[in-house]
């Protein structure tokens, strides 16, 4: 369990998150939804420990996250930044290596289990053969694979991830997606994402919290947290919601969009 | 229109500032008689000591000042002046290696084809087909171009003498001792040719501005415009580097402090404002150098270097907040 | 492995150039004798042990200590054009032994040494933290101009003192004229002492810098705090520039040339990377210093200068392949 208590974060300005209470089922694929500004890559970040919380407090399966110490925290739980800074020139293999950071000292040699971790990670994610490339040649959807390998490499319990779909194209987007849904049901790892396509996130995760501008707005199974009234009250937004033809999901279909006046 | 005004009484108060203090203060009235007389300690202040260095100062911070608002205006970017983009560094190595090299040439004409051959150098190494060479990397190659050019600098001055170094050396700072009025004649002769010429490329310098793809398509040949406008831009700033060596961080200043005072707009009024804010900044500064220490002439360039450098921090800090840089 | 021994080779060949060059002209044969049989009596031998031994020792620490500067100030702001030398050091260097010599009269080699070395190494950390480096987003063109900035701004402060103060001119002129000539006089054993503890400390929290090349948010996700890596990383630059300076006089623009070299010989680890810039950067200094002693012989071109001529172009070259995105 992944929980979060009267949680409050901001940045220079005023509070972006607060007093916010949530708790995400750890062995689930989670999605973090809601509108633009509504603080949902900040909610991560904080869950994650990169932001530092302003009052109240985040606890990882019941301990006090602010009392572990950075290295121990990264061996339990792994975060994708939004847009982490490739390194020039790497090769993905390299890459990926940097993942085994929280598990080696600064003069232990590279041991089996790195390799074993490493080896996992790339095979996990289908770029075993692309190793040896150079990160830059790569795809868009196969960089935001090897910096997953990254990630799963450090061998975490949990997985968070910063919209892990953003710039990618849709087949790209459901590729990572079913990934990380796979990844779930193989090894049990947590994964939490913040998204933005409402109905990929209904489509590949068991659990959604949806924020709004005051907060969580509706938390749970996807077609309780999908309803007409939660999308109107995050988003305002008048919409159906549908089963998915193809898997039987919610499917998020807007109504008219208020008009908007364009200035003459 | 006040802020124009005001801009050229500071201007003529500096003037008279700069020729009233020294290292002997004079009298106005001392002053005044030797205006009216020509005669007596004034005339000599007038005719021999401070009057042709207060001319030449002038001179030369307007054709800097100008120099530095086209380029700024050109590549729409505050850090764009020939002291950052290396021109002024290559004029500098230009008239070292007359020295060195015993080549008899008049000091402006080696400094125009120092500026010249270096813009041309960052011109080509920066320029990229098609896309348009963002000012950044412009900066960047005449930055580069502008070290190596120092370097080479410092390289020939190894082979000098002593005594010629040591004069070298003072030179590179920048400096306005012991000017006559023939470097006043000099600055302000090719100064007023060049300012026309960079008037009459105010309109396709305004249609620039917007950007080159927006040129072309207001019927401007933008490649061609561009190499033009620099190159007058260049000559401005050796015309004033040859009389004044390469003074830092005066054409850098010059536009935005300019349009500031005055509040001025279009490209004309700009070049206008940023000519007289440099001429400003040279006088006091050299004002300021002069007066600051007793009984020592600090070389001009050190004031600018004083004054221009927390004012590139700091313009780098706002440039920084504002997510441009 | 056939990377290193070509280095290896290469150093071994510029130190025998270097042993061998100068106004006299002398064998390797010379040197073997004069390690075995010393004769304080043999001017070849004094010449080599008093002169050129200290010269190229000074040159390879100095070397090696600003490649491995340049290598992680590079890595630490993910900035291909950050060097600690560019501009800044040097002039603060000469503005602190001025101060120095100024405040505590003394002006003999070591003293300046001395001065040299907090001077240089405060202008390193200003540099950056004044180019934004500090909060971890320094584009090149920020730490460049703010590089430009600060040195017109101690150069103009060291020609006022030079103006103010006569005899400052030549403390100065002993410093920058010096260079590795006079490194006999210098406090070698301790300057290289800081410089072999930054290097380690460089080589030790490499891994924690790599991560924090990957953005301060990456790095905390990997269990390091970036502020430390930040402070560790500042501290390995601050002794590596302030006891090359100190020992060799104004070098600049080999920080910055050598862990270009180095990267596609090294590979990706930063640890590889820092040894090989070193040995890259000893033996451009080295080098250029036998360069300089041959150009305009039998006169001499002082190293730092050979190495800026160099050094110019190389940024340059950098420049333009910056992509546009990558310049902010």
């Amino acid at each position: 369990m992944l929980e979060a208590s009267r949680l409050t974060l901001a940045y220079d300005g005023g509070p972006v998150i607060e007093a916010l209470d949530l708790s995400l089922p750890g062995d689930r694929v989670t999605a973090i939804i809601g509108p633009n500004g509504c603080g949902k890559s900040t909610l991560l970040k904080a869950l994650a420990r990169i932001l530092p919380v302003r009052s109240g407090r985040v606890t990882l399966d019941g301990e006090d996250m602010a009392h572990l110490p950075p290295r121990a925290l990264a061996r339990r739980l792994a975060i994708l930044p939004q847009a982490p800074r490739a390194p020039e020139g790497i090769r993905v293999a390299d890459l990926v290596r940097r993942g085994r950071l929280p598990w080696r000292g600064l003069l232990s040699p590279w041991r089996e289990e790195d390799r074993a971790a490493c080896a996992e990670a790339l095979a996990a994610v289908g770029m075993t053969e692309l190793a040896d490339r150079d990160l830059a040649e790569l795809s868009g959807g196969q960089r935001q694979r090897a910096w997953l390998a990254l990630v799963l490499a450090q061998r975490t319990p949990w997985l968070l991830l910063d919209e892990p779909t953003t710039y990618l194209d849709l087949t790209h987007q459901m590729e990572v997606l079913g990934l990380l849904r796979r990844l779930n049901r193989q090894s049990g790892t947590a994964v939490v994402s913040v998204l933005h396509d409402l109905n990929l996130a209904a489509r590949y995760s068991d659990h959604l919290v949806l924020l709004g501008e005051n907060g969580v707005i509706a938390a749970g199974r996807p077609e309780h947290v999908l309803t007409p009234e939660h999308l109107g009250a995050a988003f305002g937004l008048r919409a159906q919601v549908m089963p998915d033809p193809v898997t039987g999901t919610p499917m998020v279909v807007p109504l008219d969009t208020p008009e908007t006046e364009v200035p003459a | 229109m006040r802020g124009a005004a005001s801009l050229a009484l500071l201007l003529v108060l500096a003037s008279v500032a700069a020729l009233l203090h020294g290292q002997i203060d004079a009298a106005p009235s001392v002053l005044w008689q030797g205006l009216v007389t020509g005669e007596g300690p004034g005339a000599l202040i007038l005719d021999t000591i401070r009057g042709p260095r207060v001319a030449t100062a002038l001179g030369a911070g307007a054709v800097l000042g100008l120099s530095g608002t086209i380029f700024q205006t050109l590549f729409r970017n505050p850090l764009a002046a020939p002291d950052l983009l290396g021109f002024n560094a290559g004029a500098g190595l230009a008239i070292i290696a007359g020295i060195a090299f015993g080549i008899a040439l008049p000091a402006p004409v080696l400094a125009a084809i120092g500026g010249l051959a270096v813009a041309g150098v960052v011109g080509a190494l920066a320029w990229r087909r098609g896309s348009g060479t963002p000012a950044l990397t412009i900066i960047l190659v005449g930055l580069g171009t502008g070290f190596t050019a120092t370097a080479l600098a410092t390289f020939l001055m190894t082979l000098l003498p002593g005594t010629a170094a040591a004069e070298a050396q003072r030179w590179l700072t920048g400096s306005l001792a012991a000017r006559n009025w023939a470097h006043a004649a000099q600055v302000w002769g090719f100064g007023m040719a060049l300012t026309l010429l960079a008037f009459s490329q105010a309109r396709p310098l305004m249609v620039m501005e917007l950007g080159g793809e927006l040129a072309t398509g207001l019927g401007v040949r933008a490649e061609p415009a561009r190499w033009r406008i620099s190159g007058i831009a260049v000559l401005l700033a050796a015309a004033g580097v040859a009389v004044a060596g390469p003074v830092p961080f005066v054409a850098l200043m010059a536009g935005p402090f300019g349009a500031r005072m005055t509040g001025a707009r279009s490209p004309a009024a700009r070049m206008a404002a940023g000519a007289a804010a440099g001429a400003l900044i040279v006088v006091l500064a050299d004002l300021l150098a002069r007066a600051s220490v007793p009984g020592l002439q600090l070389p001009v360039g050190v004031a600018t270097g004083l004054l221009g450098a927390p004012y590139l921090l700091w313009r780098l800090s706002r440039e920084m907040d504002k997510g441009d840089l | 492995m056939r990377q290193a021994a070509l280095l290896a080779l290469l150093l071994g060949l510029g130190a025998a150039l270097s042993l061998t060059t100068g106004p006299r002209a002398l064998g390797l044969s010379d040197f073997h004798t004069a390690l075995t049989a010393y004769d304080p009596h043999d001017p070849a031998h004094v010449t080599l042990m008093a002169i050129r031994l200290p010269r190229l020792v000074a040159g390879l620490i100095a070397g090696a200590a600003l490649g491995v500067a340049g290598t992680v100030m590079q890595t630490l702001t993910r900035n291909p054009l950050a060097d600690p030398g560019i501009l800044g050091i040097n002039a603060g260097a000469a503005f602190a032994l001025l101060l120095g010599a100024a405040v505590f009269g003394r002006a003999d080699q070591a003293a300046i040494a001395l001065f040299a070395f907090p001077g240089a190494a405060l202008a390193s950390v200003a540099v950056f933290a004044l180019g934004g480096g500090l909060r971890g987003d320094a584009g090149p063109v920020r730490l460049t101009l703010a590089g430009a900035a600060l040195n017109a701004l101690l150069l103009s402060m060291v020609t006022a003192m030079v103006l103010v103060r006569q005899e400052s001119l030549d403390i100065l002129r002993f410093w920058v004229a010096g260079s590795l000539t006079e490194a006999v006089y210098r406090p070698v054993a301790q300057m290289a002492l800081l410089a072999c503890t930054g290097a380690a400390l460089a080589l030790l929290i490499a891994p924690l810098i790599e991560a924090l090349s990957m953005g301060a948010d990456m790095a905390r996700g990997l269990g390091t705090r970036p502020a430390r890596v930040q402070a560790g990383g500042l501290l390995a630059v601050t002794l590596t520039t302030g006891a090359a300076v100190a020992i060799a006089g104004p070098i600049a623009f080999l920080g910055l040339m050598a862990p270009h070299l180095a990267r596609p010989l090294a590979g990706a680890s930063l640890r590889a990377q820092l040894g090989t810039s070193a040995a890259l950067g000893a033996l451009i200094l080295t080098l250029a210093d036998v360069a300089g002693r041959i150009i305009l012989a039998p006169g001499e071109v002082r190293a730092g200068i050979m190495v800026a001529l160099l050094g110019g172009p190389v940024f340059v070259w950098i420049a333009r392949r910056l992509r546009p995105g990558a310049m902010a």
